[in-house]
């Protein structure tokens, strides 16, 4: 126990900067992961064939291979192919937990439209909106009462998730408890740190998440 | 043809849903200012030839025309006609996540262009005319069944439609709210605006139209003015489903 609290004494700076460098990889990840998702939802679930196979193909790929195999290709393969960017580790792990994140998240968004009733479909055409406006102002806001909780979700896997990219030292929190670990040989006491801030912090979210999904009821 | 007086017109209309043939070849005409009630056994197809007027389904063969307008053919907007053809549900379909008077002016500012104080002056003016004006700034959950369709006809009204179908209005409603709603429709009627209503109130079908079809089977069985169909029908189908409805 002394020896644990002596780590935190010492490398306490350390685990905050790595929590900060999850959180905000998180975040990041799942904010660019619902932009490019709604973007392949929305060829999904379109009139236009040749799209659709291409989302499905691209949502199947990138779940029917291990996220750790995807960041390895894109930790490789980004820089091979754009190597004017000089792009570094991490913004190569960010556009491919970016990417891993959008197959996830646009199924979360195909599920909240699908789960709006058909008829708020057919009101919005009968009273002769645009197919864009029918979306924009009468599917999609009713979709996001389904899609929030799911996607707060999402977030909390994503955060621990980005403890994969530790393989690749990008400095989130996983990558603080290796630096302690091999700066101190106290290969357990610096895990389990690591370990209940994560666990504090999906824990607090999973709470709050709760709390959101019964205010977005009540509405209703 | 070019009767100008034609609304909505229909030739040789088909509709199958996989392998069930549920319209199969039904034409008519619908003229301007005409009442026009739609009966018949469920499963019969009234609703399906109601949903192929504008489109919210698209026939598998036969044409619709508006206004002589060819609009099974792809090339225009279908959003631009259904404009003129106001639509009303059975289960309403109100839009929850906005007010009673956003429900009704946002057709006509998203589409139209109307500026937003002329349509929410026009909208109050509706919701007055159906007793919904103290409603305006509710949310839908807070209305009746009632109040909901009273809103949903107001909607489709907002955007001056040239016709007005109604798919069973009455057929979710508690009893006790069926007779409010009856009577904006009948209201409708005697404003001239031309209706179609899909209906199983037999009362109040013989005493707004100005024409009933019989749909069974996916055709039209028997068509005729109301007093006819009711009092001495023809066709033995309209014969057995009548005596079993009166």
């Amino acid at each position: 126990m002394d020896k644990i609290i002596g780590l935190l004494e010492k490398y306490f700076p350390m685990y905050l900067e790595g929590l900060w460098g999850t959180l905000w990889l998180s975040a990041v990840t799942v904010v660019l992961g619902t932009v490019l998702g709604m973007f392949v939802a929305l060829l999904r679930m379109g009139k236009v064939k040749v799209f659709k196979w291409i989302a499905d193909a691209y949502i199947e790929v990138l779940r029917g291979t291990p996220t750790l195999l995807q960041l390895y290709f894109f930790w490789i393969g980004l820089p091979k192919l754009l190597p004017f960017l000089s792009l570094s580790d991490t913004a190569c792990i960010l556009v491919a937990m970016t990417v891993n994140a959008s197959a996830y998240i646009s199924e979360i968004i195909r599920a909240g439209i699908g789960a709006v009733d058909r008829g708020q479909w057919e009101a919005a055409r009968s009273i002769g909106l645009s197919e864009t406006h029918v979306m924009t102002h009468v599917i999609l806001p009713q979709a996001v009462k389904n899609i929030l909780p799911a996607l707060c979700n999402e977030f909390i896997s994503t955060i621990k998730g980005t403890s994969l990219a530790s393989v690749f030292f990008v400095g989130e929190l996983m990558t603080a408890y290796k630096t302690v670990a091999s700066a101190t040989f106290l290969q357990m006491q610096s895990l389990l740190i690591a370990g209940v801030i994560y666990f504090t912090i999906t824990f607090t979210l999973s709470k709050l998440l709760k709390l959101l999904e019964r205010r977005l009821t009540v509405s209703d | 043809m070019t009767d100008n007086n034609i609304i909505l017109r229909t030739e040789n209309l088909h509709k199958s849903f996989g392998k069930l043939e549920v319209l199969k070849g039904i034409s008519t005409a619908i003229h301007k200012g005409e009442v026009v009630s739609i009966i018949g056994p469920s499963g019969g197809g009234k609703s399906t030839f109601l949903r192929c007027l504008n489109l919210l389904e698209e026939p598998t063969d036969g044409k619709v025309y508006f206004k002589e307008q060819d609009i099974t053919d792809r090339k225009g907007s279908i959003a631009k006609f259904r404009q003129s053809i106001g639509m009303v549900f059975q289960n309403f379909n109100v839009f929850p996540n906005m007010t009673v008077l956003d429900n009704v002016i946002l057709a006509p500012t998203l589409e139209k262009k109307v500026p937003k104080a002329q349509a929410r002056e026009e909208a109050m003016a509706l919701l007055t005319r159906v007793g919904l004006a103290d409603k305006a700034d509710e949310y839908p959950r807070k209305l009746s069944g009632g109040q909901k369709q009273r809103l949903a006809i107001v909607r489709a009204m907002a955007m001056h439609p040239e016709v007005m179908l109604f798919d069973e209005p009455t057929s979710a409603l508690d009893p006790e709210m069926v007779k409010e709603v009856l009577s904006v429709i009948e209201d409708l009627t005697r404003s001239g605006m031309t209706v179609l209503i899909v209906t199983h109130e037999m009362g109040f079908a013989r005493e707004v139209s100005d024409r009933v079809l019989f749909i069974c089977d996916g055709v039209i069985k028997e068509e005729g003015g109301p007093d006819q169909i009711f009092t001495c029908p023809r066709d033995p189908a309209t014969i057995k489903f009548l005596s079993m409805v009166l």
